[in-house]
């Protein structure tokens, strides 16, 4: 059974991309494309009762490993990828009807959309980090088109912008792999497996490590680049401006959290060797640059699109310091605010979308009475906002608040500062730093929460400017904004029993390994 | 016929001082096909270098790779890139954002500082061929320089191939190779870059008339 459903999950993108070019009614690549994402969640399902029964396994010959916290990424992308293909039906099928692009598109659209997934599963089943990257590389050259698909000189410049910045992050992330493997070698003989996890876990306390010390810090800023975070980040806020509304959802939702699951699998290796408070203290302190900047940021923002895709470093800033602190707790709310924040986000770029087509502007200035001129999206706009404000009953209030108790308790790991910085002559006791940062973050909560509510009740309340259309129909579009509301205040109050069991079995495989 | 390891590791470095030696022509040229030359001309050195790891070791799946090396960088990459230069109305670098000498010279420290962050790796390698790893860094090292340094799309896609051909080495030299599926993995993704950031280099032709990355700066803060 599980062997059926890995290839299911590979085989079912690759069809469906090939299947979207040589389709030429656009009802039918829909019908391809909804047939492949409900046959991968099914998919998904199947391995997450494997998972969760048998603990993790290996197929098709060592070369797909999965475990909890694989199951769990895969759920990600099945739940966000089901949601945006329900979205892209009304959202493409509108474009097309206002001639923004040609039906012929369409399938270029489909296909790139279909290999970008099936690079992000590959991402996410790969025993080997070499196939990890070669697959994470992928996912750029499948999106750079994708967001510059609207083929303006913004969208031009930056689906290049995106090119280049997260191709030179990745070759550094490839100079990361190439150490891990020379340091492999020692202990694993030149085998083409001596860059599988399973082959590496067992064996990482034998593995060099000043070597992995150095590979890590290449992985970190390699992938660091693909998740946005601080200072690598700067093709992220134009990426998410000009980027079809669904293709960034993806982007968002998804393609995020596959590089930091990529990242957190490197630390499972590194840790082993080096003490967990070196990779602890790295991702700790991106985690906080990646916060504060975008903190700040978001105050001066005027573009929605922008301030979503700050506050999407803001999100991946957060998760980062959770996993950096670690421990259960901070492990636990790390793994469950990627999750709310892959919904939140996704469904607040699902309404910066049908905003963008109802009042032509990008500008929050612009936009006034959505309430009025769009019932549904109003809403939608006003959950999201709040969910990632991080407000309660929103599940994003609990993943953060439990983030936010760790650090209290536990402080950030910082003895690696002292003990291989070497430069850094300022030890700060460990009582008073805990205390600091925890006063940072929530000072930068506070930032983030107010610009954020300050600029979407802007947009909600008021009356919409002349010449716009007023009231909103229902359609299929609809429908994802719904279930990801409701499993936003949900999950708040209480998680599914699998679900619980996946986050908390991940969990364990993080704090173990 | 039989080399000795110890001549066999002195070839090897050679080979590899020869690919860095190109790294600092590329810094220093500004005319753009003069550029795509040089990065081919590297890309055969890589070939050479390769080759030669493949006799030492035996090592049959090295061969492999230093063949599609040979097609894909020293063959098809240049040839896109001849053509794309072809359309462009500027065909020099005019303007960089680090003249010539003051890059050499930053090139010559990032050197230093690779052979400084890999001196003390580099002892625990037991391959014979591991002194390529610091080239290696320093070669990535500087097409990342190179990235940074100059404005025209080509010439950075140039610097971001010359950072592959830095880590094709340090993967060759330091570890006999990556695993055979990575490795072609690598070259596929490589060569569908170099293919798209042609493609790019055309349409910000047609929508800019020039593809001096500097023009592109609508999207400012």
């Amino acid at each position: 059974m599980p062997m059926i459903a890995v290839l299911v999950l590979l085989i079912a993108p690759l069809l469906a991309g090939g299947l979207s070019l040589i389709v030429h009614r656009s009802a039918l690549l829909h019908a391809i494309n909804l047939t492949s994402m409900s046959l991968l969640v099914t998919a998904e399902i199947m391995i997450t009762r494997t998972v969760l029964r048998d603990g993790p396994f290996t197929e098709l010959g060592q070369l797909v490993y999965l475990d909890a916290l694989s199951a769990f990424i895969l759920f990600i992308i099945g739940a966000v990828g089901l949601a945006c293909s329900l979205y892209m039906r009304s959202y493409m099928d509108d474009q097309v009807a206002r001639g923004v692009i040609a039906p012929r598109r369409l399938n270029l659209f489909f296909f790139l959309f279909h290999m970008f997934l099936l690079a992000m599963v590959l991402a996410t089943v790969a025993n080997s980090v070499g196939v990890q990257w070669v697959a994470i590389e992928a996912t750029t050259l499948a999106t750079t088109f994708l967001i510059a698909f609207w083929r303006r000189r913004e969208s031009l410049e930056a689906g290049w912008k995106y090119l280049i910045l997260c191709s030179v992050g990745i070759s550094l992330a490839l100079f990361g792999v190439v150490l891990t493997y020379y340091s492999s070698l020692h202990v694993l003989g030149n085998v083409s497996e001596a860059l599988n996890v399973t082959q590496l876990l067992p064996v990482a306390d034998q593995l060099n490590p000043h070597v992995l010390k150095l590979a890590f810090i290449f992985i970190l800023v390699g992938y660091g680049t693909k998740v946005g975070l601080v200072p690598m980040h700067s093709w992220l806020p134009d990426a998410y401006t000009e980027a079809p509304a669904p293709v960034v959802a993806m982007l968002a939702g998804v393609l995020e959290i596959v590089a930091v699951y990529a990242i957190l699998r490197m630390r499972m290796i590194v840790d082993h060797a080096v003490s967990p408070s070196f990779t602890g203290g790295l991702l700790a302190l991106l985690g906080f640059a990646s916060f504060v900047t975008a903190a700040f940021f978001l105050l001066i923002q005027h573009n929605y699109k922008r301030l979503f895709a700050y506050s999407s470093i803001e999100h991946m800033g957060i998760a980062m310091i959770g996993f950096g602190v670690g421990g259960p707790l901070g492990t636990f709310g790390g793994l469950f605010h990627l999750l709310n924040h892959a919904f939140a986000k996704s469904m607040a770029f699902f309404a910066a979308g049908n905003i963008h087509r109802r009042f032509h502007s990008v500008e929050i200035s612009q936009v006034q009475g959505l309430a009025i001129a769009q019932p549904w999206t109003a809403m939608a706009l006003m959950i999201s906002g709040l969910a990632l404000s991080a407000l309660p009953p929103f599940a994003s209030f609990v993943s953060e608040v439990q983030i936010v108790t760790a650090l209290a308790a536990q402080g950030v790991p910082g003895q690696w500062l002292t003990s291989n910085g070497g430069m850094v002559t300022f030890a700060l006791s460990d009582q008073f730093s805990s205390l600091s940062l925890t006063g940072l973050f929530l000072l930068c909560s506070v930032l983030a929460f107010s610009a954020l509510l300050y600029r979407i009740t802007g947009m909600v309340w008021g009356t919409p400017p002349e010449g716009i259309v007023r009231g909103e129909g229902w359609t299929l579009g609809h429908l994802p904004i719904v279930v990801l509301a409701a499993a936003l205040v949900g999950f708040g109050f209480f998680l599914p029993q699998p679900l619980r069991q996946l986050l908390e079995h991940a969990t364990q495989i993080l704090l173990l390994h | 016929m039989q080399i000795s390891p110890h001549i066999g590791s002195q070839l090897v470095d050679l080979c590899s001082a020869l690919l860095l030696l190109t790294c600092f022509a590329i810094v220093a040229q500004r005319r753009l096909s003069a550029c795509v030359d040089l990065f081919a001309l590297q890309s055969a050195f890589l070939v050479l270098t390769a080759a030669l790891v493949a006799f030492l070791t035996g090592n049959p799946h090295i061969y492999i790779a230093a063949a599609l090396t040979g097609v894909i960088k020293v063959v098809i990459i240049p040839r896109v890139l001849k053509k794309v230069i072809e359309r462009l109305n500027v065909k020099r670098e005019l303007v960089m954002n680090v003249n010539v000498p003051a890059g050499l010279l930053i090139c010559g420290a990032l050197v230093m500082l690779a052979f400084f962050i890999t001196q003390p790796i580099i002892p625990l390698g037991f391959l014979l061929t591991r002194d390529s790893l610091a080239i290696a860094l320093a070669i990535v090292l500087i097409g990342f320089f190179t990235m940074i340094a100059r404005q025209k799309a080509v010439s950075q896609l140039v610097g971001f191939l010359v950072m592959e051909n830095g880590l094709f080495l340090g993967a060759t030299a330091a570890t006999y190779g990556m695993p055979l599926i990575v490795e072609l993995g690598v070259f596929f993704d490589v060569l569908i870059a170099a293919l798209i950031a042609g493609i790019y280099t055309n349409r910000l032709q047609d929508a800019f008339d020039n593809v001096d990355t500097n023009h592109l700066t609508t999207l400012k803060e």
